[in-house]
């Protein structure tokens, strides 16, 4: 017998008000950003005059049951569990939270240094450093089973096995409300080839958890292929409900002493907002060529990021880099999303998605592929 | 941990390019205990995407007041220095885990490297205003680099190496070390980690000889106090306050890590950044 999945289904009135959302940032002890002499181009002082009337409907269906309470995410790896930020951040006005990647065995990560900021930016190498899938259910599930944010685990592995087993032990497990595929992990059985960068070696981890599972099943998509388009096609040919973009660009930084590379690990991850114009590339590309949801990550820092990626096709959004500086962007993000959609006069945030795409026969899909008509 | 507005009071150059800041922070001036930092915000995201970690250097709960000591070392900690009186930023804290002074301690022997001083300067207050006794041993390159000691409090004993001989001792902090170890009950170090190392090495043979005696501990006696517990850390001759760049600094993004005894690496600013030093993993063996 499986567990029910828990499932978003209050979707009206879907949103805390705006109101409740600032009041919210006000007891967690919100303060505005950075130096108040610097004046930040991400803080407006007032919002537009509303200029429509009664609730707006934020909500996003990725299929299979999955409805997120609206389309602000966090990013896996930025925020750990979720319970980090606990004090400072009102989790359960996140659409949904994307944990740390989580492997089938205990992993111990990469040697240090992991970190550096870059120009407008930062690499990471942290190396999957997690307790194993056994672990995290253990230390979590029944956490996340008490909040009303979708939970999505972020899954990394070395082997389809490795994917299949992992996906096996979460499905069923109440306080799951989705899976992530971080494909960005090479594949020993190809000789380290990455999935993410073969769209057969993608297809076939996609199809295997597939079957594995019933949960809503995301794939993330990494951004260091020469074209990324056959790849989400044949993922979103395998079963996946939706599309997750982008994983972090490859790349490396130098020590000051210039005798080494900076990183323990040579390589890292480069994030930020000096990602973004990468990820809204590949976000144009592949909304164009797949007929499920895309949810876009990159460079994210305010709200007019989150609508430059709706112009391009996605239908939500990860904040992830940016959570580090401002904690409490993302829950602001909901609140500046719905001012966005009364500002414009649509009744759902559904209206900006996919104004900047070619004109062509169908607009990108919103909703999880076996609700399309 | 929580986030708050912070005024500039008071910036300072106490030193070529090393600056003590004090801000207007009443919550982190009284919720705060020595050892732990904060995480503030530089200015403009689209330029710099981190925050910057400091120590509490020193905490006012009376004025209500923090200070920062840091050296200018990027365009980062440069941005601070152009702050003005008056300008409020963004500090997350307090974070991390504090020093654990025994409550039967009455010697406590700080050591401290160049900046080490910001990790340990808030325990010297804390020290001696439950009533300990205070021997703080610094190392810095030359005089000029040294501490002043007027911005320490005058109870403490203040005892300077420096590597030119310039003034105090012609050497290295850890040479002073030996002379008063048996004096202290504990010690508490930051700075560079091969200096930790060193400590750390001196401290180890030390348990060995007395650590264990002088305040008449008993062994094996009683349930099994787990290692990383604050109870432990009490319990343990030589604590050590660790270094390590931060992303997120509240336990998320596991950027910061030291690789542990236990062998699974603990976060500097979740776990730490204060540890046992017989926690550490000096070797750093990321064997996989
Ligand atoms: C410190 C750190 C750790 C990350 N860990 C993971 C991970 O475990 N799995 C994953 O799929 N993505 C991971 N990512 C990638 C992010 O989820 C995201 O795709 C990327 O950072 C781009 O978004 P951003 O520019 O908003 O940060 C990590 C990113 C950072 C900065
Ligand atoms: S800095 Fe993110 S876990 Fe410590």
């Amino acid at each position: 017998m499986k567990a029910k999945r828990r499932v978003v289904t209050d979707i009206g009135p879907p949103m805390p008000s705006r109101a409740a959302v600032q009041r919210r940032g006000r007891t967690s002890g919100q303060s505005s950003a950075g130096a108040t002499r610097a004046s930040e181009p991400g803080s407006r002082p007032v919002p537009p005059p509303a200029q429509l009337d009664g609730p707006i409907d934020l909500t996003v269906d990725l299929g299979r049951g999955l409805v997120l309470p609206n389309p602000i995410l966090v990013a896996s790896g930025t925020f750990g569990y979720g319970i980090e930020y606990g004090e400072v951040v009102d989790i359960e006005a996140l659409g949904g939270i994307c944990c740390k990647g989580t492997t089938l065995r205990p992993r111990v990560g990469n040697p240090t240094p992991r970190v550096t900021e870059t120009p407008g930016g930062m690499l990471n190498s942290i190396g999957l450093q997690n307790p194993g899938v056994d672990a995290v259910i253990a230390k979590y599930a029944t956490t996340w089973e008490r909040w009303r944010v979708p939970v999505i685990v972020n899954v990394a592995g070395e082997s389809v096995e490795d994917y299949v087993e992992v996906v096996r032990r979460l499905d069923g497990i109440p306080g799951i409300a989705g899976i992530e595929l971080n494909i960005s992990c090479p594949n020993v059985g190809r000789g380290g080839l990455q999935f993410a960068i073969d769209a057969d070696a993608a297809a076939g981890v996609t199809a295997a958890v597939r079957r594995a599972t019933d949960l809503p099943l995301l794939v993330k998509l990494s951004p260091n292929v020469a074209d990324v388009r056959p790849i989400a096609r044949a993922i979103a040919d395998a079963g996946a409900d939706a599309l997750t973009a982008v994983n972090t660009l490859s790349g490396i930084a130098v020590a000051g002493s210039r005798s080494r590379p900076l990183l323990g690990n040579i390589y890292g991850g480069l994030s930020g907002p000096a990602i973004k114009p990468v990820a809204l590339r590949v976000v144009y590309e592949v909304s164009q060529v797949v007929d499920i949801p895309i949810i876009a990550i990159g460079g994210i820092t305010g709200l007019d990021d989150v609508l430059d990626f709706l112009a391009v096709g996605a239908v939500a959004v990860q904040v992830g880099t940016a959570i580090f500086a401002d904690p409490t962007l993302p829950v602001r993000l909901v609140g500046e999303l719905e001012d966005a959609c009364r500002a414009h006069g649509h009744r759902s945030h559904l209206g900006f998605v996919g104004t900047a795409l070619p004109r062509r026969a169908a607009a990108p899909s919103s909703k999880g592929v076996e609700y399309r008509p | 941990m929580r986030l708050v507005g912070a005024e500039l009071i008071e910036a300072r150059e106490i030193l070529p390019g090393q600056w003590l800041q004090t801000y207007h922070a009443p919550a982190l001036a009284t919720g705060s205990r020595a050892g732990q930092f904060v995480h503030v915000r530089t200015g403009d995201l689209s330029g710099f995407v981190l925050r910057r970690p400091f120590s509490i250097n020193t905490a006012d709960a009376a004025t209500g007041t923090i200070s920062i000591h840091f050296r200018t070392i990027g365009r980062g900690t440069e941005w601070f220095t152009h702050l003005r009186p008056g300008d409020v930023i963004d500090m997350l804290g307090p974070l991390g885990r504090p020093f654990e002074v025994d409550p039967r301690s009455q010697h406590l022997l700080l050591i401290a490297g160049g900046l080490g001083m910001a990790g340990v300067r808030s325990l010297a207050d804390e020290a001696i205003r439950d009533g300990r006794q205070v021997t703080l041993l610094f190392g810095a390159a030359s005089a000029r680099d040294v501490y002043p000691t007027a911005l320490l409090p005058d109870e403490v004993e203040y005892v300077i190496a420096t590597d030119d001989g310039s003034v105090g001792h012609h050497g290295y902090v850890t040479d002073l070390v030996p002379a008063y170890e048996a004096w202290a009950d504990q010690a508490f170090a930051c700075g560079p980690e091969p200096m930790l190392k060193a400590v750390s090495r001196l401290a180890a043979t030390r348990s060995h000889r007395m650590g264990v005696a002088k305040l008449g501990r008993k062994r094996g006696g009683g349930k099994a106090i787990p290692a990383g517990s604050p109870a432990a850390r009490r319990k343990a001759f030589l604590q050590v306050s660790m270094e390590q760049r931060m992303g997120c600094a509240v336990g998320a993004c596991l950027g910061c890590v030291v690789m542990a005894t236990s062998g699974t690496p603990q976060r500097v600013c979740r776990e730490g950044p204060v540890f046992a030093s017989d926690e550490i993993d000096w070797e750093g063996s990321w064997g996989r």
